[in-house]
């Protein structure tokens, strides 16, 4: 049938009127169809461009016939409709690749079954193992491949081939294949520059990473072709911590541990990484960084750190003593005074709690002396107060309330009249009136400031107190304090008063 | 006044499908090792659990899960790990692989870091020799949805590990929760961000989008704003007084649901509660500043009483329409107001005290920068009557940041009398806020503000403020008080601000501040980029970025929903006030915040992570 339609061509050719006999011959069998698809099908085994075209040309035909008005309309519109033209593109399309590759300069004779069979990408395969990537390139362009498994490919390949030409200096080939592969989507350089290393070319793969966009693909070679600073600045511009820790950590195995610190000290990301992990881990690791970055403070920290840990008083004390050293020598005194001071805190506490077994160590100053208030230590209380140069304002403040809390308000009024409070009175009132003691509280409202004194008539509940205490300052706001906590109901009189010096204190 | 959603408000995305996600894989993960197993989470990883995956679905793979990794007994020779990736908890797991070893027992391990995996992990179970005897997973559950607004990458250490210790290894999690969002609800259209670690998230989100395929789809957000929180160290160290993180402060929101002690249920139980938008007592009082609050509460129960009354005079067929329909929405709505309202009992009774008054008084007024004086005598007090170990704390640092560092002889007094009241351990804590710039003190000839005084007197303003930002370049401190001043967050003292009514963000600290982070967010969305803003950038440090979003298709179509909505991602963690701020800032200018943060904070939770406890 095909052959009918392929005579028909001959005779078309000559626009011979014989053609709508054959045609017609095969449309009866209404196999129309059928031998176009043949005739498109022969053409991709056929090896000669010229008879490829021939039959190809069929199915041009009726398109002719259909200007010409040969057929009637019906057939070519049957013909259009059952023979769709995809095929015939891409049998097209096939035949210029195969026919390029069979070209004599390639030599690639592939019969359009075996073209089939083998798919594109092993065909660009074979191109790319012949070095022969612009025919590659073109094939890849012509036939639409996706451009990562095509063009991408093929130039990674030749980029690889070009980074082994061993004649070329490493300037000229980087920027060639830099140039080349500027815009080609998903492009591996480290790949690249793996093949670099391989053929040693070391110098040529630290250029050709610098195009790598991924830090996560540069550093594993970077750390292969034991560039190890390199390796390290790349991971820390990445940002990717964990890149960072597996160049540290390769590191730490693969140098001397004085190298290894060196290297750290100039980038402190890395530092502060490796300090981290030491703070977990090794312990002793972190002493000896900090002791070679001279890092006093950081010393003294850890000393002061390392003291907690221990539960021997004898160990503490040898430790915050190297503490004590190790702020000196970074000029901390205010830290070296304190660790020493916390130093005899414990040997004190310790002195105490054999003599009168009450449990202290670990406390802090503020704490032991509270601690001894409320069991009646008052003179070891006192003690401290004076080594340890409490304020005066905290020490009054911690009895006051050790006193309260014992109820022992005898001792508390006597502790008032010692002398005069530096924190005022204000607190007596108040701490008595917390446990409950009005009685004892009335007993310092008239040693309060006159600016606290409504504050203290009220925290007893001396309305007429207070308000006396206002209105005598003229105060408004205070007034008003005093306003809001009368009743309506039970100081009517008292309201009265004070809404009429509140007018007069407005007025003025 | 109650914060209702105002009419045209932007639809949010559905954020359930997060969790979803992460729980399929989760399940397909523990699928993997085939059998019955011992399941150990670690701590943290409870709360985050039950919000994704209910026990019953564990059990429905498992025979048991233990709750706590120190729990010891073992049922089976498999044993499944679910951990953050923390050098220590794997530690501990090598002890007993090995341990296992040594007794000769044969058990099969399996550990599941989330969100990922790190290097160091590995190294640890190199070092201690089970590398072989393990196999490890990740199971990448970044984001967790709080509320409908709230995302959390439940990352507290995050704050600590970042702006301290220097390890940026949550840098890339952050980025990849990024990523996420933007894979599952569509790229965005315009990122803005200010800070060292904001710039690396960025940086690392766009190298993850390089890499994958790109999918284009209509974006549901269209602004991304990315903030560290070192930017601002004031408005997390300041009391919050909004409703929401009142209950932070004094009762510890954790994982969006809060255990009201018997003090507040009046009952002898404590009861778990989910707070949340689905409350919808809790959602209208959230956002309130609380001296509103209670009079919001009872009038709510006024209303409920009247539905209730409704029931009499009923027939019998309205009174069964009344029980099937209301009845239960009632019920429901009656017992959540009656724990809000002990709750909200419980805060009056410690916050209405004087002590607290004066606590806000001393805040307000180191705001503002006034009675400094004042001001360090009550911290003083504060630090010598051992109030709260905590708060004296947070005054030192407020008072530090306010004034760009404490006076040698002030910094040396109050450090000493600190340590005297809470142990010498914190001179180690000291040293931590030192390192932040937390607490500092002012070296000697860089007494500037005292120069800057002088010189202003003898020159016009203008020439003060050009004086005042040369100093504070050289300075390179906090420069709260100029930052103050060019971004009006301290409004005019002597106003009356009527907290019922607010007129702008600073009702969240009752209109004495405006948080500086979401002032910052407001005027780069306005001016949509960084320009003329230059001189709050440099006294911030620098650092900031807007960059277009590859999606140029989205500027077209602008006024969409999604144009209306802004991701706002706290990188070191964002407290309730943050929030509700935004909220507030979203209503008055028609468009929502869904705030991104890698833990939700506050004053507390900021500083104790600071704290050296080596115990």
């Amino acid at each position: 049938m095909a052959g009918i339609l392929y005579l028909m061509a001959f005779v078309l050719q000559k626009e011979s009127q014989k053609a709508d006999e054959y045609l017609r011959e095969i449309k009866e069998q209404s196999l129309l169809s059928e031998a176009v698809r043949q005739c498109v099908e022969a053409a991709g085994h056929e090896h000669e461009p010229e008879t490829q075209k021939t039959l190809l040309r069929r199915h041009f035909t009726y398109r002719r016939n259909d200007n010409t008005h040969w057929f009637t309309p019906s057939l070519s519109q049957l013909l259009s409709l059952n023979f769709p033209p995809e095929q015939f593109v891409s049998m097209c399309r096939d035949l210029r690749v195969l026919n390029a590759v069979r070209d004599y300069t390639v030599g690639i004779p592939l019969t359009h079954t075996q073209f089939k069979q083998m798919t594109v990408q092993v065909l660009i395969d074979r191109l790319v193992y012949r070095k022969l990537y612009p025919l590659a390139i073109e094939v890849c362009r012509y036939l639409k491949t996706p451009e990562y498994q095509g063009v991408s490919r093929v130039l990674k390949h030749w980029a690889c081939y070009k980074v082994q030409q061993k004649e070329e200096s490493d300037e000229v080939i980087a920027k060639a294949v830099s140039v080349k592969l500027a815009d080609a989507a998903g492009i591996s350089y480290s790949e690249i520059a793996t093949k670099a290393y391989e053929s040693g070319r070391t110098e040529l793969a630290i250029k050709l990473l610098e195009f790598e966009p991924r830090s996560g693909e540069q550093v594993p070679l970077l750390l292969k072709m034991k560039k190890s600073p390199l390796a390290l600045s790349k991971a820390i511009e990445s940002g990717d911590t964990d890149l960072v820790y597996t160049v540290v950590m390769y590191l730490k195995n693969e140098l001397n541990r004085g190298d290894f610190f060196m290297m750290l000290r100039n980038q402190p990301v890395a530092l502060s990484l490796y300090k981290q992990f030491c703070k977990h881990q090794e312990q002793d690791t972190l002493k000896d960084l900090f002791n070679q970055d001279d890092d006093h403070e950081e010393l003294g920290n850890f000393y002061v750190k390392a003291s907690y840990k221990d539960q021997r008083l004898e160990a503490r004390v040898a430790l915050l003593q190297s503490a004590v050293d190790e702020y000196y020598k970074a000029k901390n005194d205010f830290s070296a005074k304190t660790t020493e001071d916390e130093m005899r805190l414990l040997r004190f506490q310790r002195k105490l709690e054999e003599e009168k077994g009450e449990q202290l160590v670990g406390f802090s100053l503020h704490d032991t002396m509270t601690t001894l208030l409320s069991v009646g230590l008052h003179k070891h209380a006192e003690q401290l107060y004076k080594d340890f140069r409490v304020p005066d304002k905290r020490f009054w403040w911690l009895k006051l309330k050790a006193l309260a809390e014992k109820e022992d308000w005898e001792e508390l009024e006597k502790f008032g009249k010692t002398k005069k409070s530096p924190i005022g009175y204000l607190p007596f009132v108040e701490v008595c009136i917390k446990h409950h003691n009005k009685y004892e509280a009335k007993k310092y409202v008239s040693k309060v400031t006159p600016e606290q004194k409504v504050k203290a008539h009220l925290a007893v509940g001396d309305m007429e107190g207070a308000a006396e205490a206002a209105i005598e300052r003229r105060n408004e706001s205070e007034i008003s304090t005093v306003l809001s906590r009368c009743s309506a109901t039970t100081d009517h009189l008292l309201m009265e008063r004070l809404n009429r010096a509140k007018a007069t204190a407005v007025k003025k | 006044m109650a914060h209702t959603e105002w009419k045209d408000a932007p639809g949010l995305p559905d954020f359930s499908l997060l969790k979803r996600l992460a729980r399929d894989q989760l399940i397909f993960l523990l699928e993997q090792l085939p059998g019955k197993k011992d399941l150990f989470i670690d701590a943290d990883l409870m709360s985050p659990l039950d919000r994704i995956a209910n026990v019953t679905i564990l059990k429905f793979c498992l025979y048991t899960s233990s709750l706590k990794y120190t729990y010891f007994l073992f049922f089976f020779c498999r044993l499944c790990f679910l951990i953050r990736p923390r050098i220590q908890t794997v530690k501990w797991i090598s002890d007993l692989v090995n341990a296992d070893k040594v007794a000769g027992r044969f058990r099969r391990y399996k550990i599941i870091f989330t969100p990922q995996k790190f290097y160091a992990c590995e190294t640890v179970l190199e070092e201690q020799g089970v590398y072989g005897d393990v196999t490890t997973d990740e199971w990448n559950f970044y984001i967790l949805p709080l509320d409908d607004d709230i995302l959390s990458l439940e990352l507290p250490e995050f704050f600590r590990d970042n702006f301290l210790e220097g390890d940026q290894r949550w840098v890339t999690t952050a980025g990849s929760a990024l990523r996420l969002l933007q894979s599952v609800y569509g790229s965005f259209s315009k990122v803005y961000g200010i800070g060292r670690c904001a710039k690396m998230v960025y940086e690392s989100w766009r190298e993850l989008m390089e890499d994958g395929e790109q999918r284009t789809r209509q974006p549901e957000f269209a602004k991304v704003f990315l903030v560290d929180r070192d930017v601002d160290f004031v408005t997390p160290l300041c009391s919050q007084v909004v409703y929401e993180g009142l209950v932070d402060d004094l009762f510890r929101i954790k994982c969006g649901s809060v255990e009201f002690g018997p003090d507040v249920t009046s009952s002898d139980k404590s009861i778990k509660v989910m707070l949340n938008s689905q409350d919808k007592v809790f959602s209208e009082i959230r956002n309130e500043h609380f001296s509103n609050v209670f009079g919001f509460l009872s009038q709510k129960a006024k209303n409920l009483q009247t539905a209730y009354d409704k029931r009499r005079g009923m027939d019998i067929q309205q009174m069964k329409a009344f029980v099937a329909d209301e009845l239960k929405g009632l019920k429901q709505e009656h017992r959540l107001l009656s724990l809000h309202i002990g709750a909200s009992e419980s805060m009056m009774k410690k916050k209405t005290k004087q002590d607290f008054q004066e606590l806000l008084k001393t805040e307000h007024s180191l705001l503002e920068g006034f009675e400094i004086r004042e001001c360090i005598t009550y911290i003083e007090e504060h630090i010598n009557r051992q109030v709260s170990m905590i708060d004296s704390l947070r005054l030192l640092c407020l008072l530090s940041i306010t004034e760009n560092g404490l006076l040698s002889k002030d910094y040396r007094s109050l450090k000493a009398q600190y340590l005297q009241s809470y142990g010498i351990e914190h001179l180690l804590t000291f040293a931590n806020l030192r390192q932040l710039g937390l607490l500092e003190e002012q070296q000697a000839g860089e007494t500037l503000t005292v120069m800057e005084s002088k010189v202003g007197k003898l020159v016009n303003d203008k020439t003060v403020g050009k004086l005042t930002d040369a100093f504070s370049s050289l300075a390179k401190k906090s420069n709260f008080r100029a930052l103050s001043k060019r971004l009006a967050l301290v409004p005019k003292s002597g106003e009356e601000y009527d907290l019922r009514v607010p007129r702008d963000m600073a009702y969240v600290f009752s209109g004495a501040y405006i948080p500086l982070s979401c002032k910052l967010i407001e005027q780069v969305l306005e001016r949509d980029g960084w320009t003329g803003m230059e001189e709050v950038t440099r006294m911030l440090n620098g650092q900031e970025f807007a960059v277009t979003g590859g999606s140029s298709s989205s500027e077209a179509r602008s006024k969409t929903d999604a144009q209306r909505i802004v991701l706002v991602m706290f990188l070191g963690g964002c407290t309730f006030s943050e929030i509700s701020a935004l909220r507030f800032l979203g209503k008055e200018r028609g468009c929502r915040f869904i705030v991104v943060t890698t833990a939700i904070t506050n004053s507390s939770r900021l500083l104790e992570a600071l704290l050296d406890n080596s115990a």
